[in-house]
């Protein structure tokens, strides 16, 4: 019998206190490698705060993160060579060009200059040069969130945490982008994705539907929408919410 | 590596901004030439009022002699009794000689007149200095006398200023102004470096990078200080060619100085930067350490004049051994041997502040 496999993340009876205001309220859920997991939740559940904590930039108030395998607190400098973070709003230098950003994050990653430019070939292979030139500030929404996306993959990280990626973004880049998200997976990666478009979930292979704090649901779509006799992902989200509240 | 490509970030996000390069490089000349001729604390025009009562000739060749000096400017001139705290509440003057025949007992008039000298003590300041001239040009006036006769004082001090023989006050001020810009530029610069990576959401990208806290730190200082010693230099070449204030000094222990100068200074503003919630909660903190740091350094007025209390406030400013190493390598043209304690002590507080600074930014960072 062969051992089962080591969950890419493990996230166990994780809090995290505000003051007084509990804004994670001890969660559990694990990552397969390979997997996309879709986080699902209304602004204010508690998405972003998990994500930053799996992260290592929010201090954990109590429960565990494990990267694989390892806690978070004591080997951060190992699990930031693993992870890949693409934060709200493309967290990109808006003075900056699209090509400098590009090479202000590769270089900072730590990638040698050779391997840094052929990067930056690639990019002017898929997004024209004048369009890179531009302060970042000054290209569409999608183009930011596209170079946002491969600065964070330059590193090569095997997990990828992506906070909101698709907000403020046209649906037609949303479904290219989650086209990206699927050959990445391809190629073996793991992802966890959070986001408040509930159409997003039938992207996923699970999906784990937070509140306040809380997970109300957590499993494969289809598996969930069977099991509480819903037709799509707005119904359960709806019903679980509600039924969240009503206990 | 991974440094380089911060400080040129830092560089780039600066030279973008067109109105913030003005204001770091071609502000700091305009302040040194305005800064150069107003702060100058030299008496010069003095507006006075003179009444003659006196029928002697003496009083006339002594107001002839004012009337000479470019110190003072006669704006009144009167051999009538006059209203002469009016003429001072009026602002017209600040000064009012008044010459009076001085009699003996037998009423017959004297040599030499009584000389009575008003002032407005309001700026006391230039009313001390401009009644220690008038009292100067009397004293030459006796002088003067006594030498006709063969005669002269018992006793008397010769005065020889050393350093800044013309006792222009620009030479004393000017390089303090270096030391000022030099404050001002990187006060402002880094006190909301890392606030602004906060507000313009890129701070946990930048954290989560495999740059250490220490490279994140001294990536945001290094483009600071670099932009602070060129302004220096520009500081530099404009007091000594606008201005024409001797450097006599070594530039090489200007600039050690200064980079000892600029580690306490940085680390300052860096704490700033961690402390603040907002860029505006940073500018306002820096603009009132800014005036502490001026206030406390003698740039203005002494050390020694600041009573005790607030005294420990101006030995631990930095800002003071700056000014005060610059001014000894200008003028006296000093070397290390000369100010080694004020570097002492500055290395000290540029160790303390990088410290507190460093520990502050670490748990900024962790948080």
């Amino acid at each position: 019998m062969s051992a089962p496999a080591l969950a890419a993340i493990t996230v166990s009876d994780l809090s995290k206190n505000f003051g007084h205001f509990q804004a994670v309220k001890g969660i559990s859920f694990t990552v397969a490698p390979g997997e996309i997991v879709g986080f699902l939740g209304p602004n204010g559940a508690g998405k972003t705060t998990t994500i930053k904590m799996i992260t290592g930039l929010l201090k954990i108030t109590s429960g565990t993160v494990l990267i694989g395998g390892l806690d978070n607190r004591k080997h951060l400098a190992a699990i930031k060579k693993k992870l890949g973070y693409m934060s709200q709003k493309f967290s990109l230098y808006p003075l900056l060009t699209a090509m400098e950003n590009i090479e202000f994050f590769g270089g900072i990653s730590g990638l040698p200059p050779a391997e840094l430019r052929l990067h930056m070939a690639r990019m002017e292979e898929q997004v024209a040069s004048d369009i890179l030139g531009q302060k970042i500030q000054d290209v569409p929404p999608g183009i930011r969130q596209k170079v946002a996306l491969f600065v964070c993959l330059m590193p090569e990280p095997e997990i990828i945490l992506l906070d909101e990626p698709t907000s403020g973004v046209d649906p037609e880049a949303r479904r290219l982008f989650w086209n990206e998200l699927y050959g990445l997976k391809k190629h073996g990666k793991t992802l966890l994705v959070s986001t408040h478009n509930l159409d997003e979930a039938e992207y996923c292979d699970r999906i784990i539907i937070i509140h306040n704090g809380e997970i109300v649901a957590c499993g494969e779509p289809e598996e969930l929408l069977r099991q509480k006799g819903k037709v799509n992902i707005e119904e359960l989200f709806k019903d679980a919410i509600q039924e969240h509240g009503q206990n | 590596m991974k440094l380089f490509y911060l400080v040129k970030k830092e560089l780039i996000e600066i030279v973008r901004q067109k109105e913030l390069l003005v204001l770091m490089f071609i502000a700091p000349v305009i302040q040194i030439i305005i800064l150069g001729y107003v702060i100058s604390t030299d008496i010069r025009h003095v507006p006075v009022g003179i009444v003659n009562l006196a029928k002697g000739q003496a009083a006339g060749q002594i107001i002839q002699r004012v009337r000479q000096t470019q110190l003072f400017n006669v704006r009144v001139l009167s051999d009538r009794s006059e209203d002469y705290l009016y003429l001072l509440k009026k602002g017209e003057v600040k000064t009012v000689l008044i010459f009076r025949d001085a009699l003996d007992r037998k009423r017959s008039v004297q040599k030499y007149p009584e000389v009575q000298i008003l002032m407005d003590g309001m700026d006391s300041n230039t009313s001390m200095i401009a009644a220690g001239y008038f009292n100067g040009i009397i004293k030459n006036y006796i002088l003067n006398d006594m030498e006709k006769l063969g005669q002269g004082l018992p006793l008397s001090g010769q005065a020889v200023f050393r350093f800044n023989p013309q006792l222009r006050s620009i030479n004393y001020m000017g390089p303090g102004i270096v030391g000022f810009l030099l404050t001002i530029i990187t006060m402002f610069l880094t006190s909301a470096s890392m606030v602004r990576e906060k507000e313009q959401q890129t701070l946990d990208t930048l954290l989560i990078s495999p740059l250490s806290t220490l490279e994140i730190y001294i990536g945001k200082a290094l483009p600071a200080a670099l932009i602070g010693l060129a302004d220096m230099v520009i500081g530099l070449v404009v007091v000594v060619l606008w201005f024409g204030i001797p450097f006599r000094g070594n530039l090489f222990y200007l600039f050690l100085a200064s980079l000892v100068y600029l580690a306490a200074i940085l680390s300052y503003a860096l704490l700033i930067s961690v402390l603040s919630a907002t860029t505006q909660q940073a500018m306002f903190f820096a603009w009132f350490s800014l005036m502490i740091f001026l206030l406390m350094s003698g740039f203005f007025t002494p050390v020694d004049n600041i009573p005790p209390l607030l005294r420990v406030l101006a030995d631990i400013n930095p800002l003071r051994y700056l000014i005060k190493i610059i001014r000894e390598i200008f003028l006296k043209g000093n070397s290390i041997a000369f100010f080694w304690k004020d570097l002492l002590v500055l290395s000290g507080i540029a160790l303390t502040l990088m410290s507190i600074s460093l520990l502050n930014f670490k748990r900024f960072i962790s948080k």
